[in-house]
C-alpha cells in the first residue's frame, strides 16, 4: 500500500495539468462563488419620460430607499413611450417610468424588462411597494419564466460544448491513433485537413442549435421575437470562436483525457461567469471583467436580445464585433498551431 | 537514374538532445534501404524529417527532388509504426478513405485475409491483419516511394514473411523502399543498410560490406556456461548461440587468455561475424566513443 501511495504522489507531481486542476479549480470555485455567485441586483437603471419626469426625479431623490436602488439614467420630459421601449429592448435600462402625457393611463406606468430576471424581480418588489400609485407592465417575459431566459443562453452552452469538448476530442484522437501524421503525408493541404476535420462539428453544432431552439420554443413557449438572420450570424461567428478553442486545446493536448481536462477548465468559467446563471451586474467588479473575456457572455447577450427583446442592430453589433475579434484571434491561432503539427516545414 | 530520397548531413536536435547527428543517405528506385539500429538510435526521427513531419536542425533533405513538405505526396506510401489506421472504421471504410484521398477509382481487390473481415472495425481484426491493412492502404495508389517504420513489429513469422514478399515485389517493380527495423533477419533482406547508433550513422553498405573483415571466435566448451561467464567477466562482446559462445571482433589469443585465466578448457574456431555481431561491435564502439 505504501508503495502505491508513493507512486501515486510521484505520478501526480509530474502530471502538471492535474496539479493545476487540484490547485486552480478550488481557487477558481472559491473566487466565483465568493464574488460572483450573487443573484441580487441592488441598483436598477431607470429611464423616466413624460411631462412629469422632473417631478418623479425629485420624488426619487428625496426618498433614501429609492435613490439607493434606482439609478435614473434618463430623465426626459419630452420623451415618449416608444423611446423607452427601444431603450428596454436594447438593454440600456432595467425599467422605465412613463409619466404625464407619456403614460397611457392617468397614473404613471412602470415598464419592466422581464428578460433581466433578477433585475425584474427587484423592480417588481419596488413597484409592489408603490401599491395603486402606478400601473406596471413586465415586458418580454411577463411571467418571469426562468426557462425563457435560460434557453437562449443554453443554446450558447451547447454550441460551446460541441465546439470545445467534442472538437478537441475528435482532433486529439487523431493524434493518439497516429492518424494525424498519416493525414500530414497524404496529398491534402493543411487547410483542407483542418476544414475537413472542423466542418462535421460545425454542421452537428448547427443541427443541435436548431433542435434546441425549436424544442425550447415548443416545450417552454420561449418566444423568438427578433431577426433570424442576426441570430444565425451571431451563432455562426460564436461557433467559430468555440471551434477555435477546441482546435487550440487539441494542439496542446496529447491525450483525450488531457483535452477533456483543459476543455472543462474553459467551460466552467463560461457557465458561471457569462451572466447565464449569475447576472453580470451583480458580480463584484474584480470578477466581472473575467466575464467580459468569455465568448459565451457575448453570445448570451445576442441570443437573449434577439429571441426575447427583438433588440436592434445598434445593440447587437458591439457583441458581434467582439465575437468576430475573438474568432479571428482564437481560430487564427488554432489553425496556425494545427498547421504547424501537420506541416512543420511549411509553417516556418 | 535520379535518387528518390536524398539526405545530406541531417541533424535533428530536440533541445539539448541530438536525435539524429549528421546522417546522409540516398535511395534509388528499386532499392530497399534498411535503417538499422537499436531503439532510440534515431531511425524514426530521420524518417520523420524525410516525410516533412519534423524540420531538420541542420542539413538538406529532398524527396522526389524537392523539400519533403512540398514533395509529391501522391507518389508516397507510408506505414508508420502505429499503423495510422482509423480503428473505429471498418476495414472497407479505411480503404475507401485512403482511395478517396489519393483519387484512386480502380480499387484492387482486398487480400483474402482482409476480405473476410471487410465489415469489421479495424480495432477488432488483430495486429497481423491491421498491418496487412496498413500495407494495402499504403500501396493502393501505386506509390513510387514506400516508407515503412518497423513494418513487421509484433507480427508472427509467417505474416512477416508475407509482408516482406510484398516489399520485394514492390522493389522489383521499381518502387524505392526505405524501411526501419531492428530485426537482423529483416535487415539482411535489404539491398543496402544504414546502421545507426545514438543518432549517428555508424556503418553503411550491403550486409556483406558491413560484415566483411569482421571475424568472430566460436568457443566450444564442455563447461559452456563457465566459458560464457568467463568471457563476460573479461568484458568481451560475447553472445550465446546454443551451447557455444561467440566473441566478435576479438583476436583468438585474447579469447584464449580469458578462458585460461578462468580455468575453462575450450576449443576455438574462427568464423566470419554475423550482422548481429557486427552491430553489437559497432554499438560498443559508439558507446565507448560517447
Amino acid at each position: 500500500m505504501r508503495a502505491t501511495i508513493i507512486k501515486e504522489f510521484r505520478e501526480l507531481r509530474r502530471d502538471k495539468r492535474t496539479l493545476a486542476m487540484l490547485i486552480g479549480l478550488p481557487l477558481m470555485l472559491l473566487i466565483i462563488f465568493g464574488f460572483a455567485a450573487n443573484f441580487t441586483i441592488d441598483t436598477l437603471t431607470v429611464s423616466v419620460v413624460g411631462s412629469d419626469a422632473s417631478q418623479a426625479e425629485q420624488l426619487v431623490s428625496q426618498s433614501p430607499d429609492a435613490s439607493d436602488q434606482l439609478d435614473l439614467t434618463t430623465v426626459d420630459e419630452d420623451g415618449t413611450e416608444a423611446q423607452v421601449r427601444d431603450q428596454l429592448a436594447d438593454d440600456e435600462v432595467d425599467m422605465a417610468i412613463l409619466t404625464g402625457d407619456a403614460s397611457p393611463s392617468d397614473r404613471p406606468t412602470v415598464l419592466i424588462d422581464g428578460s433581466n430576471l433578477f433585475a425584474a424581480q427587484t423592480a417588481n418588489v419596488i413597484v409592489a411597494g408603490l401599491g395603486d400609485a402606478v400601473d406596471s407592465e413586465i415586458l418580454y417575459n411577463p411571467d418571469l419564466e426562468t426557462s425563457w431566459v435560460m434557453v437562449p443562453a443554453l443554446i450558447g452552452l451547447i454550441l460551446t460544448f460541441i465546439g470545445t469538448i467534442i472538437t478537441s476530442i475528435g482532433l486529439v484522437r487523431e493524434r493518439e491513433q497516429g492518424t494525424l501524421e498519416q493525414l500530414a503525408v497524404m496529398p491534402f493541404s493543411s487547410a483542407s485537413v483542418i476544414i475537413g476535420k472542423i466542418t462535421p462539428y460545425f454542421i452537428l453544432a448547427c443541427v443541435d442549435m436548431v433542435i434546441i431552439t425549436v424544442l425550447g420554443m415548443w416545450v417552454f413557449d420561449v418566444p423568438f421575437n427578433g431577426s433570424v438572420t442576426a441570430f444565425v450570424l451571431g451563432a455562426a461567428i460564436f461557433l467559430f470562436v468555440v471551434l477555435g478553442i477546441g482546435v487550440l486545446i487539441s494542439t496542446v493536448s496529447q491525450t483525450t483525457g488531457q483535452a477533456v481536462q483543459v476543455a472543462m477548465m474553459t467551460l466552467l468559467p463560461q457557465v458561471l461567469l457569462s451572466g447565464m446563471i449569475f447576472p453580470l451586474e451583480a458580480m463584484a467588479a474584480g470578477v466581472r471583467w473575467i466575464g467580459y473575456l468569455l465568448p459565451l457572455t457575448y453570445f448570451t447577450k445576442i441570443s437573449q436580445g434577439i429571441m426575447l427583446r427583438d433588440s436592434s442592430w445598434s445593440y447587437l453589433w458591439p457583441s458581434l464585433a467582439v465575437l468576430v475579434l475573438m474568432a479571428v484571434v482564437i481560430f487564427g491561432t488554432a489553425v496556425v498551431r494545427l498547421r504547424r503539427d501537420l506541416a512543420p516545414a511549411k509553417a516556418r | 537514374m535520379s535518387a528518390v530520397v536524398v539526405a545530406e548531413n541531417i541533424t535533428k536536435k530536440f533541445g539539448d538532445f541530438t536525435a539524429v547527428d549528421d546522417v546522409s543517405l540516398r535511395l534509388e528506385p528499386g532499392e530497399i534501404v534498411g535503417l538499422l539500429g537499436a531503439n532510440g538510435a534515431g531511425k524514426t526521427t530521420l524518417l520523420r524529417v524525410l516525410l516533412g513531419l519534423e524540420v531538420a536542425t541542420d542539413g538538406r533533405a529532398e524527396v522526389f527532388g524537392s523539400a519533403p513538405a512540398s514533395s509529391d505526396r501522391h507518389a508516397l506510401g507510408y506505414v508508420p509504426q502505429g499503423l495510422g489506421l482509423y480503428l473505429e472504421l471498418t476495414v472497407e471504410q479505411n480503404v475507401a478513405f485512403v482511395a478517396e484521398a489519393f483519387g484512386v477509382d480502380d480499387l484492387p481487390p482486398l487480400p483474402p485475409a482482409l476480405a473476410e473481415v471487410r465489415d469489421r472495425q479495424a480495432a477488432s481484426i488483430g495486429l497481423g491483419r491491421q498491418r496487412q491493412l496498413a500495407f494495402h492502404c499504403a500501396l493502393l495508389h501505386r506509390p513510387t516511394l514506400l516508407i515503412l517504420d518497423e513494418p513487421t513489429s509484433g507480427v508472427d513469422p509467417l505474416a512477416r514473411a508475407r509482408l516482406w514478399d510484398t516489399i520485394h515485389e514492390q522493389a522489383e517493380n521499381g518502387v524505392a523502399v526505405l524501411v526501419t527495423t531492428h530485426y537482423m533477419q529483416e535487415a539482411e533482406q535489404c539491398s543496402r543498410l544504414v546502421m545507426m547508433s545514438r543518432g549517428k550513422k555508424v556503418a553503411a553498405g550491403t550486409t556483406a560490406e558491413i560484415t566483411s573483415g569482421t571475424r568472430a571466435v566460436v568457443v566450444h566448451a564442455d563447461d559452456w556456461a563457465g566459458a560464457f561467464a568467463a568471457l563476460g567477466d573479461a568484458d568481451l562482446p560475447v553472445v550465446l548461440s546454443g551451447r557455444t559462445s561467440r566473441v566478435a571482433g576479438t583476436a583468438p589469443d585474447e579469447v584464449s587468455a580469458a578462458l585460461r585465466d578462468a580455468g575453462v578448457e575450450a576449443r576455438l574456431e574462427e568464423v566470419p561475424a554475423t550482422l548481429e555481431e557486427t552491430m553489437v561491435l559497432v554499438e560498443r564502439a559508439a558507446r565507448d566513443e560517447a
